[in-house]
């Protein structure tokens, strides 16, 4: 088997096994999108939705593996992107279908009741300033670093690593060189905050704010960790695996832990956000004109998700979209 | 202290927004001095239009509750309560006559609310 169909297949499968436990990844009284008794994904009926479902994601994946098997050999890079493509809009199709099931039959109708506290905010609402600073002050101390040791550092160096481990980019020792990694992690440390702050004066008040808060908080360090690592490669030797091995360490310690937030006892005593289903496109798509909030708790998975009905979400999307392709546009250039 | 509204209600949201917080401001649960959330932060968490809530704060405001400010959001006021006319009297008198007229008609007896009028009473002697 060729290492590029394996490599090809890796994310089909990891997708693949995201989708199939996706579903339980939600609130109490919510399933697969829908408003639900709390008791009824452990009914009979509720097992038969849910196996039915597996059944369909298991059948797209191994379609869109079929596909890749097909296509990457003829086209390495597109080979991956169109069954990846193909598997994701066929495993919302099947979760749209799902939810429209549970909905239209086993669905119940909340009363859209919300409250507002008219008390001052009480603490832990917020960003904690004691946690989110250490990771810019380890990217400064990494650029003392760097700056005291400039004469060390090579003309050239690399700069990014191939899969197989060999360098495939450089860099020169001039301020771009040397500094950028850890100006880019300033710059997402900061997008990391300032998404924070708008989950904080922008989006209602639910179990999934402090959690998301404190995920976005811990994420700082490993984030910040990988561009420190970048930033000293020229001068110190670290095994290439530590830097992945960590964030994957950390992005799973944080998922174990929210996840076992958003569903313990004292937030399954909290009412998921009274929505009606209807707002809900395909189960996964909050589109609401008339709430004005741009960022609404998931109904399915952890953390938030945008209010395509609002004009600033769309904003907020072109932006990130803009940053996301901000590497492949410069280099472009 | 929080402020409840039902999107599914007949009655507007902006008018129950005004009702909460008379009731809260009438029952001295929100002392003079204190601070109201801003528009923002009250249309996003209920889920209305900025409008609505900035509409229901400049009612209250205009009947000498509330205190706004450019940017400094609301404060409640100190207010003397003002002398009531005959005139407002028998429109409240009406207005309770046809809110009594309407339960029964859905079927609350005249007991129910009868005890239902004598704890509020009771609530406003306290």
């Amino acid at each position: 088997m060729k290492p590029e169909f394996l490599l090809a297949v890796v994310p089909l499968l990891l997708i693949g096994v995201l989708f199939q436990y996706m579903p339980l990844i939600t609130r109490r009284g919510i399933y697969f999108s829908a408003s639900v008794d709390p008791e009824f994904p452990r009914s009979e009926d509720g097992r038969r939705v849910l196996r039915s479902y597996r059944w369909q994601a298991a059948l797209w994946t191994i379609l869109a593996c079929v596909l890749a098997a097909l296509l990457v050999p003829q086209s390495p890079q597109y080979g991956v992107t169109f069954p990846v493509l193909l598997m994701v809009v066929g495993l919302v199709y099947s979760y749209w279908l799902k939810f429209r099931e549970v909905h239209d039959r086993y669905g119940l109708r909340r009363p859209e009741v919300r409250e507002t506290s008219l008390s001052p905010a009480t603490e832990g609402e917020g960003i904690r300033f004691w946690v989110v600073v250490p990771p810019f002050l380890a990217l400064a101390a990494a650029a003392f670093y760097l700056h005291a040791h400039w004469d060390q550092i090579p003309a050239q160096f690399p700069m990014h690593w191939g899969i197989n481990g060999e360098p495939n980019r450089w860099a020169n020792r001039d301020f771009l060189g040397v500094y950028g990694a850890l100006l880019m992690g300033a710059v997402m440390n900061l997008l990391f905050l300032v998404f924070a702050w708008t989950l904080v004066h922008m989006s209602r008040k639910s179990i999934m704010l402090p959690v998301t808060l404190r995920m976005l908080e811990v994420l700082l360090y490993p984030l910040t960790l990988s561009f420190v690592t970048a930033s000293l490669m020229p001068l110190v030797r670290v095994p290439l695996w530590i830097v992945p091995a960590v964030i994957l360490a950390f992005s799973a310690g944080l998922f174990v832990w929210a996840y076992q937030k958003i569903t313990a006892p004292v937030a399954t005593g909290e009412t998921p956000e009274p929505q009606n289903d209807s707002y809900w496109r395909a189960g996964m798509f909050y589109y609401n004109p008339g709430d004005p909030a741009i960022f609404v708790p998931k109904r399915v998975g952890i953390g938030y998700t945008m209010n395509f009905a609002n004009k600033a979400a769309w904003f907020v999307l072109a932006g990130i979209l803009l940053i996301a392709l901000m590497p492949a546009l410069m280099k472009g250039k | 202290m929080t402020l409840r509204i039902d999107l599914d209600s007949a009655v507007p949201a902006y008018r129950q927004i005004v009702d909460g917080l008379r009731i809260l401001l009438v029952g001295g649960k929100l002392a003079p001095g204190s601070e109201l959330p801003s528009v923002r932060r009250v249309a996003v968490d209920l889920g209305v239009h900025f409008n609505t809530v900035a509409e229901a704060y400049r009612t209250l405001a205009g009947e000498g509750w509330i205190d706004l400010r450019h940017g400094r959001g609301a404060t409640v006021l100190r207010r003397d309560a003002p002398t009531v006319n005959a005139e407002k009297v028998t429109e409240f008198r009406q207005r309770l006559r046809a809110l009594v007229a309407e339960m029964q008609s859905q079927g609350a007896s005249a007991a129910k609310l009868s005890v239902e009028l004598r704890q509020l009473a009771g609530e406003l002697e306290v």
